[in-house]
């Protein structure tokens, strides 16, 4: 590709290389350059490795913050009493209606269980646990009314839904008054949406750090190289060529900063696990943490790499362009 | 195959390194460029491999004005210049093979090409025994052939040397220049920029010079006479 020389017929001989050629060059060149700068950070292995630590261990939070918060998740999915309707049924109905409006509710598609609490057993339990024994046997009649406990169907147990269920039961004939502790649910909701808001703020600012950290480390590589660099330009490299090498020193950065991120989360998991198995023991809970599944351990190889990339490419934009031979 | 027509080259900070400089160069020529240290010399080349632009006038190589050279481009018409420096500039970690496949590797040779061509222009310059050598574990002389052997390797129609016999001896620097003439027979143009006069006062060659930005004498009134 002669600019000044089409042909270059004045030249001494001239030089022709067929497209065909270039184009296997081309891979030619990124396979070389690839292996090539796999090779410069072997020559400063601690340098290189420290860079690629920085790199994962950054990641690694992240990633175990994103763990923990798919934890609770499933957690939080364990929880289905926290979406219990009680139902408290108008007094004056008979058995055989109790049992009807029972036995519809089951039919519902929205509801996955119902248990009936009649009035007589509700006394039975009162009295035995509120102490009032014999101030009871005074009462003329049982004050209580029949209580239907209603478990909401998979799809119905948020609190959004869940309510919408309550406010659809409240209306039946046979309901006083229908009842969801919604509280303690929404409460966990929050908590679970602060961790991770945190999360994906934190993620973010470790994520800019990484870039920044890659690409400072690159901008160094780019002056310790500078006067190799003026003297490709010298004959003849072009600003692509001279950015290749950097870009993929990041890529490596990033492959290997990965695989790091891998370990120290799963290190970190192994650690928590003991302590996390005794707190589900507590709970009677069959809870075990789980760590990253294939495609996640995916997503998180293929972000270390992207940020790699990017921190080596900002760098290599600012700085391989500003070096000029003179 | 080089023309300047009325260039003028000031640096930022105000220095007027050229003033007005007109002059060409046939295809084929070889010239030597002269004046004392600071006339403009450096500036000329630097002017001619796409270093510095100037601030007015126009430079032109083989009729393409160099002015129409995009950034992007500048290195692509690099590869058709050959360029010797007083220092050399090799790289100091790679061979001497390396340092001299270089350029053609950065055009895109294949490595077989490349060594065929590496090992003739090393031969040219007397170190193909050299070729596995570092650059450190040379003398001045043979590191300045390696850097004729990179300037010359992919064939260059034009040839720039930048003081190339500065740090040598008489006899060192007649062999270098040795080179050159051999090089400027095979048809490529040679300008040599000195201020090594008994070097050019022992030759017939055209020469220019320069005093403070101005060309003083472009070598031609004593062709004709």
């Amino acid at each position: 590709m002669s600019v000044l020389f089409r042909g270059r017929q004045q030249g001494a001989k001239q030089v022709r290389i067929s497209a065909w050629r270039r184009f296997v060059t081309f891979w030619l060149h990124h396979a070389q350059q690839c292996i090539g700068s796999l090779g410069e950070l072997a020559r400063y292995p601690f340098a290189s490795l420290m860079t690629m630590a920085v790199l994962g261990l950054s990641l690694t939070l992240p990633a175990t913050l994103y763990v923990i918060v798919k934890n609770t998740d499933a957690v939080g999915a364990n929880f289905q009493q926290a979406s219990e309707i009680t139902l408290f049924l108008k007094q004056g109905l008979s058995e055989q209606e109790v049992a009807t409006f029972s036995r519809r509710l089951q039919l519902s598609e929205a509801v996955a269980q119902v248990e009936l609490i009649d009035k007589e057993a509700g006394l039975a339990e009162f009295r035995e646990r509120s102490g009032f024994g014999e101030a009871l046997d005074t009462l003329a009649e049982n004050p209580l009314p029949d209580v239907l406990l209603v478990t909401p169907a998979a799809g119905h147990r948020g609190p959004a839904a869940a309510e919408q269920l309550q406010q659809q039961l409240a209306q039946e004939r046979e309901v006083d008054e229908a009842r969801l502790d919604l509280g303690w649910l929404q409460r966990f909701q929050a908590i679970v949406q602060l961790i991770r808001d945190g999360f994906l703020g934190l993620a973010l600012l470790l994520c800019i750090a990484v870039v920044l950290i890659v690409g400072n480390t690159i901008r160094l590589n780019i002056s310790s190289k500078r006067d190799e660099i003026m003297v490709m330009k010298l004959v003849g490299a072009t600003d692509a060529y001279i950015q290749r090498p950097f870009l993929y020193t990041g890529l490596w950065y990033g492959l290997v900063g990965g695989i790091i991120t891998w370990l120290a989360t799963a290190l970190l998991l192994w650690w928590l696990s003991d302590a996390v198995a005794d707190i589900a023991d507590l709970y009677a809970s069959q809870f075990r943490l789980s760590g990253l599944n294939l495609a996640e351990m995916g997503v998180v190889w293929g972000l270390a790499i992207g940020l790699g990339l990017v921190g080596s490419y900002i760098a290599v934009r600012k700085h391989v362009s500003a070096i000029e031979p003179h | 195959m080089i023309k300047f027509e009325q260039v003028s080259k000031a640096y930022p900070g105000g220095f007027q390194a050229l003033k007005n400089v007109s002059f060409a160069i046939e295809p084929g020529e070889m010239a030597f460029l002269t004046g004392h240290s600071g006339a403009g010399k450096s500036t000329v080349l630097k002017l001619i491999s796409l270093m510095e632009r100037p601030t007015a006038g126009r430079v032109l190589i083989n009729g393409h004005d160099l002015k129409r050279i995009k950034r992007k481009q500048i290195a692509y018409a690099r590869r058709d210049i050959g360029m010797i420096f007083q220092d050399h500039r090799l790289l100091m970690d790679r061979t001497v093979f390396d340092n001299v496949a270089l350029p053609l590797l950065i055009e895109g040779y294949s490595l077989g090409e490349a060594r065929k061509r590496v090992h003739a222009a090393l031969e040219k310059v007397g170190l193909l025994d050299k070729v596995r050598h570092y650059p450190m574990m040379l003398s001045g002389g043979e590191q300045q052939r390696v850097g004729i052997a990179r300037a010359v390797v992919n064939k260059p129609p034009l040839l720039l040397a930048d003081e190339p016999t500065g740090n040598l001896d008489p006899k060192l620097s007649a062999e270098i220049i040795k080179l050159f003439e051999d090089f400027n027979r095979v048809g490529v143009s040679v300008l040599i920029a000195t201020h090594d006069l008994s070097l050019i006062a022992r030759m017939r060659y055209r020469t220019l010079t320069l005093k403070d930005g101005r060309m003083i004498d472009d070598g031609l009134a004593e062709v004709t006479a």
